[in-house]
C-alpha cells in the first residue's frame, strides 16, 4: 500500500566512521514503518553502501542498536511516529562504541566487559544428573529473574554518562548480569563475581543516574541490580572476604 | 591464488546458534589444546534462530513421559518420514542436554511452584514437555552458551560469510571454507580439520517468513554445491499467524504466537466474518496447516484486509487476561503501532522452518569427509512436519554431539590438507561477479522470487504450480547471474551481501520446488492440490535432491522404519 498523502520524512544518517558527516535522505512515509525500515528503505532504493547491522527485526537479537533524534533505541521496535520530530529522523551509531562504519559500531569491547564482571555461570555442582529444585518464589530467584532478560543490545551503555566519562567502567549490563549471577544459588564462585565488579572500575562507579533504567527497551533496571552489588560488596569487604 | 589471506584452525564451526555454539563447548571440552574458531555472518550469538525460540525445548522428562512417548509424537508429527535413529538420539539426547544447559552452562528455565521443572503443552504432544523460560526461551539458551563460548578463547571470525566449502587438492575431502570478511570486503581462505555446516536454514525465500532476517540458506546451497545429499527438501513448515504490517517492512512475517488461538483468538476476513469453521470442526483450534491453508485460501478468493492478508482478533476475550497471557505480544503489536488487545491485527500464514536438509549420521558426519552438519541444515530428525519444541532440541543435541565428534576426528583423522586451488578461485570470480556487471535492481528480483515462491511453491501446490515455479526459478537464476552491482567500496557493503543471499536462496529454492514435483501426495507440511491424499504410510519414502552441474536431481529412497513400523508404537 503507498501512502503518498502521508508524505515524507527527511532522514539524516551518519557516515563515515569516528570522522564523518550526515547525509539527509527522503524517504516515504509508510504507517507502519519502524527506523530499521527507514534505515533499510535508504540501503535498498537510495544508497547501497549505506552500512548498519541488523539481524532478528523483532526485539531478540540486540543487533540493531542506534541513536534515534540523540537516544538510544532499538530500531527494529522503534515506530518512526514515536520519534520523528517535525518529520525529521537523525540516526547515528551508538554512543560510547567504536564505530566501523556508518551506523555499525564494534559491541566487542560491551562483551569483553561482561567478562571482566565475570558475567558468566560458575557450575557448582556440573555433573549433577538432575536440575536444581529452586521455588520461583524464592527472594534470590525472584532478584534473578527480575533482572535476566536482557538482550545485549548495548543501548545501556550507549546511555551511559559514566561510561563516556571513564571508559574502562563495566557497564549497566555487565554489572546487571553479575547481579544475576550472585542470586544464582547453583552458581559456585559468588565471591569471584563479588571481586570482579568491587573493582574501582565496577559497581561503585554507578552514579545512579538510571539513564539505563530509562531506555532499557526491555524494561530492566540495572541501576537497582547495581546498587544491590554494591551492598553485597561492601558487606563481604567488611567481612574481609573479598 | 596469490593476494588471499589464509589462515588455519583445527575446527572451523559455522554458525553461533544453538549447534555451533554447543559444538564448540563440547569439542573444547574434549580437547582443550584444539583451536576452535566460530564464523558467523553477524554477531556471535546475535545471529540465526536458535535465539528467537519462544516456545520452548521438549524433552521427555515430565511424570508419566518417557522416551518412547516423545519419540513416537515426532514421528507421528513427522508423517513416518523421520530417520528413526536420528530421531531416537534427539530424544534421548535432549534429556542428558537440558540438564547440562542448567548445570553446566547457567539457564535457568521456570519451574514449577514446588520449585521443580515446568513443562508445558504444545501441540501434537500426548504429554505437556517443553521446558522454557517464559516466552523467551531462545534469549536464555544463546545468552548462557555465548557467555560460556566468550569465557573459553575460543576464535571469533564476526561478520564473517562463509562463500563455499572448498575441497582437497584430490578432491577426497574437505580443505576448509572460503570465508569474505564483511566488513572489510576482503577474501579470507580458512583451511580446518573438520568444519562445521551450522548455519541453520530459515525459509527466507518466501513473500512472508518468520526466521531472523539475515537468514539466506547459504548452508543448504554451499553443501548443494558441494556435492552433498539434501533429503525431503520440500518440508516447509508455515506458521498460521505472521504480522503483515504493509510495504517496506521488515517486521512483516514474524510470529504472531500460536497460543493467541489456544486462548480463543478468532481469525476473521477482510470483512470481519470468521471462516475457519469451513475448513475444520475446531475452528481457529485446528493444527498449523490446516489454519494455514484456511487462511490461504481465503486470500486467494480476495477476502483481505487492507495488506493482503486476513486478521487475528482477541477482543471478544477479557482484555487483563489477553494483557497478562500475551504481554510480549502485545507490546510487541504496540510498537510496531497494532492494537492486539482491542483491535483486528492484520495476518498471514508465514514460512518457518524446514525439516529438510543435509544428510547426516549419527555422529554428525556427512559425505565429505571432514564436513560434519548439525541443526537447521540438516534433514531427517523431524521427517514431514516439525513438533513446537524439537527445533531448539534439534540444534543443541547435534551440535553438542557433533563437537566431540570434531575433536575426535581431527586427533584420528583429521588434519591440514592443501586446498584445491581452482575451486577457490572459481568461488571467488562468482561472488566478484556482479562488480562487473552493470548494476540492476536486485530489489525487484527479490521481490519476484518472495512472490513466485510463495504463489507457486508454498502452502498449495501442483504440477503446473511446480512447473511455472522452476521455470520462473531458471529465469531469475539467470538474471542474477547479470544483474551487477554500483562500483562503490566493498568494506560492509550490504548491497552485496544482499546479492550472494538471493543466489543462496534461489539455488536452494529450486532444491524445495524440485522435490515437491517429486512428492505425489500430501502429507505434513507439503499438500499438493493434485494429489490431496497422503499415500501409504507403509511405502513412504525420502525426496533426495542433488546439484549435478547446473540442473537438480532428485531420486527418492524408501524410509527405513528401523524402530517402529506405521500402525505400530513403542509408547
Amino acid at each position: 500500500m503507498t501512502n503518498a498523502s502521508l508524505g515524507t520524512l527527511k532522514v539524516e544518517i551518519w557516515r563515515g566512521a569516528e570522522e564523518g558527516d550526515f547525509e539527509t535522505f527522503e524517504v516515504p512515509s509508510q504507517p507502519s514503518q519502524t527506523v530499521l525500515d527507514l534505515v533499510t528503505y535508504v540501503q535498498r532504493k537510495l544508497d547501497p553502501s549505506l552500512a548498519y547491522r541488523f539481524a532478528c527485526r523483532v526485539g531478540v537479537c540486540g543487533s540493531c542498536a542506534m541513536t534515534v533524534n540523540g537516544t538510544p533505541r532499538w530500531t527494529c521496535r522503534t515506530h518512526v511516529q514515536k520519534v520523528a520530530s517535525s518529520g525529521r529522523v537523525r540516526i547515528e551509531p551508538l554512543r560510547n562504541l567504536p564505530i566501523l562504519k556508518d551506523l555499525a559500531t564494534d559491541m566487542a569491547p560491551f562483551f569483553d566487559k561482561g567478562q571482566e564482571a565475570l558475567g558468566r555461570f560458575v557450575p557448582s555442582d556440573a555433573r549433577a544428573s538432575e536440575v536444581a529444585t529452586i521455588p520461583p518464589d524464592d527472594p534470590k530467584r525472584k532478584e534473578a529473574n527480575a533482572a535476566i532478560e536482557c538482550i545485549g543490545c548495548g543501548v545501556c551503555y550507549s546511555a551511559c554518562d559514566v561510561v563516556s566519562w571513564q571508559p574502562d567502567y563495566l557497564g549497566p549490563a555487565a554489572l546487571n548480569r553479575a547481579w544475576t549471577l550472585v542470586n544464582d544459588v547453583r552458581d559456585g564462585d559468588r565471591q569471584g563475581h563479588l571481586k570482579a565488579v568491587a573493582e574501582d572500575a565496577g559497581c561503585h562507579a554507578c552514579h545512579g543516574h538510571q539513564n539505563c533504567v530509562e531506555h532499557c527497551p526491555v524494561g530492566l533496571n540495572p541501576t537497582r541490580s547495581i546498587a544491590g552489588l554494591k551492598r553485597l560488596v561492601v558487606m563481604a569487604a567488611l567481612k574481609g572476604e573479598l | 591464488m596469490s593476494g588471499l589471506e589464509r589462515h588455519q584452525t583445527d575446527l572451523l564451526i559455522l554458525g553461533s546458534g544453538g549447534a555451533g555454539l554447543l559444538a564448540a563447548l563440547h569439542a573444547h571440552d574434549k580437547d582443550p589444546s584444539l583451536e576452535i574458531t566460530i564464523a558467523v555472518k553477524g554477531l556471535l550469538g546475535k545471529s540465526g534462530c536458535t535465539r528467537m525460540v519462544q516456545g520452548g525445548y521438549n524433552v521427555a522428562l515430565a511424570p508419566g513421559d518417557s522416551l518412547q512417548r516423545h519419540f513416537m509424537d515426532t514421528i507421528e508429527g513427522g508423517k513416518w518420514l523421520n530417520h528413526q535413529e536420528l530421531a531416537w538420539r534427539l530424544v534421548e539426547g535432549a534429556v542428558e542436554r537440558i540438564v547440562e544447559l542448567e548445570n553446566r552452562w547457567g539457564c535457568f528455565f521456570d519451574r514449577n511452584p514446588d520449585g521443580r521443572l515446568h513443562f508445558k503443552a504444545f501441540a501434537g504432544q500426548t504429554v505437556d514437555r517443553t521446558v522454557h523460560k517464559g516466552d523467551l526461551t531462545g534469549i536464555e539458551i544463546i545468552n548462557r552458551l555465548a557467555e560460556q563460548v566468550w569465557a573459553r578463547g575460543i576464535k571469533r571470525m564476526e561478520e564473517h560469510r562463509a562463500i563455499a566449502l572448498i575441497p582437497s587438492r584430490d578432491g577426497q575431502r574437505l580443505s576448509g571454507v572460503l570465508m569474505l570478511d564483511i566488513r572489510t570486503g576482503e577474501f579470507r581462505f580458512v583451511a580446518a580439520k573438520a568444519v562445521l555446516l551450522a548455519t541453520g536454514g530459515g525459509p527466507t525465500m518466501y513473500l512472508y517468513h518468520t526466521p531472523s532476517g539475515d537468514k539466506s540458506c547459504d548452508g543448504l546451497a554451499m553443501a548443494l554445491r558441494a556435492g552433498l545429499k539434501l533429503r525431503d527438501m520440500e518440508m516447509v513448515q508455515f506458521h498460521p499467524t505472521g504480522l503483515i504490517a504493509g510495504k517496506d517492512t521488515r517486521i512483516t512475517g514474524t510470529i504472531i504466537e500460536e497460543g493467541l488461538r489456544g486462548a480463543g483468538g478468532h481469525i476473521l476476513d477482510g470483512s470481519g466474518e470468521r471462516f475457519m469453521h469451513k475448513y475444520d470442526p475446531r475452528n481457529e483450534r485446528a493444527t498449523r496447516d490446516i489454519v494455514s491453508r484456511g487462511m490461504y485460501d481465503q486470500m486467494k478468493a480476495g477476502r483481505t484486509g487492507p495488506n493482503g492478508g486476513v486478521f487475528i482478533t482477541m477482543k471478544h476475550l477479557d482484555p487483563a487476561m489477553v494483557r497478562k497471557q500475551f504481554k510480549g505480544m502485545v507490546t510487541r503489536c504496540a510498537d510496531v503501532g497494532f492494537d492486539l488487545v482491542s483491535g483486528n491485527v492484520e495476518v498471514v500464514p508465514t514460512a518457518h522452518y524446514m525439516m529438510g536438509g543435509v544428510e547426516y549420521a549419527l555422529d554428525c558426519r556427512t559425505s565429505l569427509p571432514g564436513l560434519f552438519a548439525a541443526g537447521e541444515d540438516t534433514g531427517g530428525v523431524h521427517g514431514a512436519n516439525r513438533l513446537g519444541g524439537n527445533g531448539v532440541a534439534n540444534s543443541t543435541v547435534y551440535g553438542g554431539i557433533a563437537g566431540e565428534a570434531m575433536a575426535a576426528f581431527a586427533k584420528s583423522d583429521g588434519g591440514i590438507v592443501a586446498p584445491d586451488e581452482a575451486a577457490i578461485e572459481a568461488a571467488v570470480a562468482d561472488t566478484m561477479r556482479p562488480f562487473s556487471r552493470k548494476s540492476g535492481d536486485l530489489n525487484a528480483l527479490r521481490e519476484r522470487l518472495y512472490k513466485l515462491m510463495w504463489d507457486d511453491v508454498g502452502i498449495i501446490r501442483s504440477e503446473e504450480s511446480l512447473k511455472r515455479g522452476e521455470k520462473a526459478l531458471d529465469d531469475l537464476a539467470a538474471e542474477l547471474a547479470e544483474t551487477g552491482l554500483p562500483q562503490t567500496t566493498r568494506a560492509f557493503n550490504l548491497t552485496w551481501a544482499d546479492w550472494l543471499s538471493l543466489d543462496s536462496l534461489i539455488l536452494t529454492s529450486r532444491a524445495i520446488a524440485a522435490a515437491a514435483l517429486r512428492r505425489d501426495d500430501s502429507r505434513g507440511a507439503h499438500y499438493r492440490s493434485d494429489f490431496p491424499e497422503t499415500g501409504s504410510l507403509e511405502k513412504s519414502e525420502n525426496t533426495v535432491v542433488t546439484l549435478e552441474g547446473n540442473r537438480i536431481a532428485v531420486t527418492t529412497t524408501p524410509v527405513a522404519f528401523t524402530r517402529v513400523r506405521p500402525g505400530q508404537t513403542l509408547a
